[in-house]
């Protein structure tokens, strides 16, 4: 099958540091591929190339089957690429549904930027639609900031999804949630995969192994291995380098 | 279904009409006295407020502190009386004004618009400090002493027309001027343009990450601000028969911030009653005494400690908390 997403050779180094080291992976359409590694492994920085917040010392993306250097972050998000962030980066003065809004009038045609907001019945749609999907109908009038973490963490979620990416990029969406809260996000996750590409960070390993297609494991910027679940953890340097860590 | 901000814009709308009603009561008034005095003045407060309402849509609405909007407002301004001494037609002037600040905003905005933050505010204080300077000593334009002898204006609307020097008409025309940019403004920041506004306000940084141009956007909004700035200005020279340098000092930028801090920052009606009220304030407190300044900065004070979100930014929840549920079935 055809990758939705490529990574060719992506490298970033930070005065000595090289936080990404010529990393080269695919993402299958429809699938979840996992990036895991320690922390400060690069996983974080490698989304940022993908991304476009960070510009790439060396290599390129291909999504969908067309190469694209260095763009800036609206453009790549006008491509497909849309992402959320492992520190919650929502418009915290704004209202949950007025966050949603935000994200969603993405969809609207350019005609419609100079129509009123109320005007605007694609992105009100969306609106609806991901109010329910994410269980935050209850909260739509309440301010992004008044939230509890865990729906922060969702309302995160569904703001990177708001305007249908074709990929979507999710670092650590749990981090911080309740055992219940993780398991329930991993299963809205999973069910993303419908209509969208999925590419996780995550560090709950279990979850990792039960959701993902495909594992990435990073260690020191570049890339220890690469495969479904059950062959990555049999993977002896991933054993040694990971695994080994979290099992003593 | 609204949401909170286009409520918010909703009860913007009624405090308009509210001043608006009063605007009247007091044209009525001052009509009934013979006044003309009260009338200029209040003409004046209105002009003054449209530079406030171009303050508010950029710090209230976008997030950046524009410490010399003045620039643009006295530019219209000079604009206006260039022309008008020319060719003394109103609607030659203000599509002058309104063509030659596209470009001049845009000038100022591919500048401007790459800061944001202090950096922001020093910028735009420091283009309108550099020209303000030049102006001042350019003689072509009359240099200190500015450009005086505008003639008196026939607005001609076909059926009828308005003298710029029969104080009640000025007045209401300049009224409905003023309630038209105020439109303007709250209908571009009532749509899907306008929201990511309020989203560079909210959080810059995850914007760009949604999809839109943070540059492309702050530019925009610059531009729009620079027009309303300009085109209030523009009646300057009609009311008063002169322009002058001292238009685009940092004392009427100032006056300006300050006004819609009064009123309210971000409340788009906050700043046209702040500013009407600071402008009538200096006027009629400076006429009891010369000291009018301790008393507008025992006021300022004042209202920051026990409204700090402005005379509006007080009423208005009230009032979007009213609507809210009225909308509620
Ligand atoms: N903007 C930056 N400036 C300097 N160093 C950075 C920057 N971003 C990341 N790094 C460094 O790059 C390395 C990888 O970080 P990160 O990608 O956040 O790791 P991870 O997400 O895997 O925990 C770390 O050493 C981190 O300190
Ligand atoms: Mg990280």
């Amino acid at each position: 099958m055809k990758p939705m997403l490529e990574a060719r050779n992506l490298a970033v180094s930070f005065g000595g540091i090289h936080a990404v080291d010529g990393v080269t992976f695919a993402a299958a359409p429809n699938q979840i591929t996992t990036v895991i590694g320690p922390n400060g492994a690069g996983k974080s920085t490698l989304f940022n190339l993908i991304s476009g917040a960070v510009r790439p010392h060396r290599g390129h993306i291909v999504l969908d089957g067309k190469r694209h250097e260095h763009m800036r972050p609206d453009r790549l998000r006008e491509l497909g690429i849309g992402r959320s962030f492992q520190i919650t980066n929502l418009f915290f003065e704004l209202t949950v549904a007025e966050n949603l809004r935000l994200a969603a009038q993405l969809l609207e045609p350019r005609k419609h930027w100079l129509v009123p907001v109320r005007r605007s019945t694609l992105a009100g749609q969306r609106v609806g639609e991901l109010l329910e999907e994410f269980h935050l109908a209850g909260k739509a009038d309440e301010r992004a900031g008044d939230l509890s973490h865990g729906e922060q963490r969702r309302l995160e979620i569904a703001v990177a999804l708001a305007a249908r990416p074709k990929v979507l990029m999710l670092d650590e969406p749990t981090q911080g949630m309740s055992h219940s809260d993780t398991a329930e996000t991993a299963r809205l996750i999973r069910a993303l995969t419908d209509s969208v590409t999925v590419l996780l960070i995550e560090h709950d390993i279990g979850l990792v192994m039960d959701i993902s297609d495909r594992i990435v494991v990073m260690h020191q910027g570049r890339k220890l291995a690469d495969g479904p679940p059950a062959e990555v953890r049999a993977d002896p340097a991933v054993q040694a380098a990971y695994f080994g860590h979290a099992r003593s | 279904m609204l949401d909170r901000l286009s409520l918010s814009m909703r009860a913007s709308h009624i405090l308009v009409a509210l001043l608006v009603v009063i605007a009247l009561v007091f044209a009525l008034v001052a009509w009934s006295t013979g006044d003309r005095f009260y009338l200029r003045l209040a003409t004046e407060a209105l002009i003054f407020a449209g530079l406030a309402l171009s303050v508010d849509t950029l710090l209230g609405y976008t997030g950046l502190l524009p410490l010399g909007q003045a620039l643009f407002f006295g530019f219209g301004a000079y604009v206006s009386a260039l022309v008008l001494r020319e060719a003394p037609s109103f609607w030659t002037a203000i599509g002058v004004v309104f063509l030659s600040t596209l470009v001049v905003g845009l000038t100022g905005g591919v500048i401007a618009s790459r800061a944001r933050g202090v950096y922001f505010a020093l910028i735009s204080f420091g283009l309108a400090q550099v020209v303000s300077k030049v102006v001042f000593n350019i003689r072509e334009l009359g240099a200190s002493d500015g450009l005086r002898g505008i003639p008196v204006l026939d607005i001609e609307f076909g059926l009828f027309s308005i003298s710029t020097n029969a104080p009640l008409a000025f007045f209401l025309f300049t009224l409905a001027f003023i309630l038209l940019l105020y439109a303007l403004a709250a209908y571009l920041l009532d749509t899907p343009f306008g929201r990511v506004l309020i989203a560079l306000k909210a959080n810059e940084k995850r914007v760009p990450f949604l999809g839109y141009s943070v540059f492309g956007a702050r530019l925009a909004a610059y531009i729009l601000a620079a027009e309303i700035a300009a085109l209030s200005g523009a009646l300057y020279p009609m009311l008063r028969g002169f322009v002058s340098p001292e238009l685009m000092f940092f004392a009427v930028s100032g006056n300006a911030i300050i006004g819609v801090i009064l009123g309210g920052v971000g409340t788009l009606a906050g700043a046209l009653y702040g500013s009407i009220l600071l402008t009538l304030m200096r006027s009629i407190v400076g006429t009891w005494t010369e000291h009018h300044l301790i008393v507008i900065g025992l006021v300022f004070i004042i209202v920051v400690i026990f409204l700090p979100r402005g005379l509006l930014g007080f009423v208005r929840p009230r009032l979007e908390a009213v609507l809210s549920r009225r909308q509620k079935p």
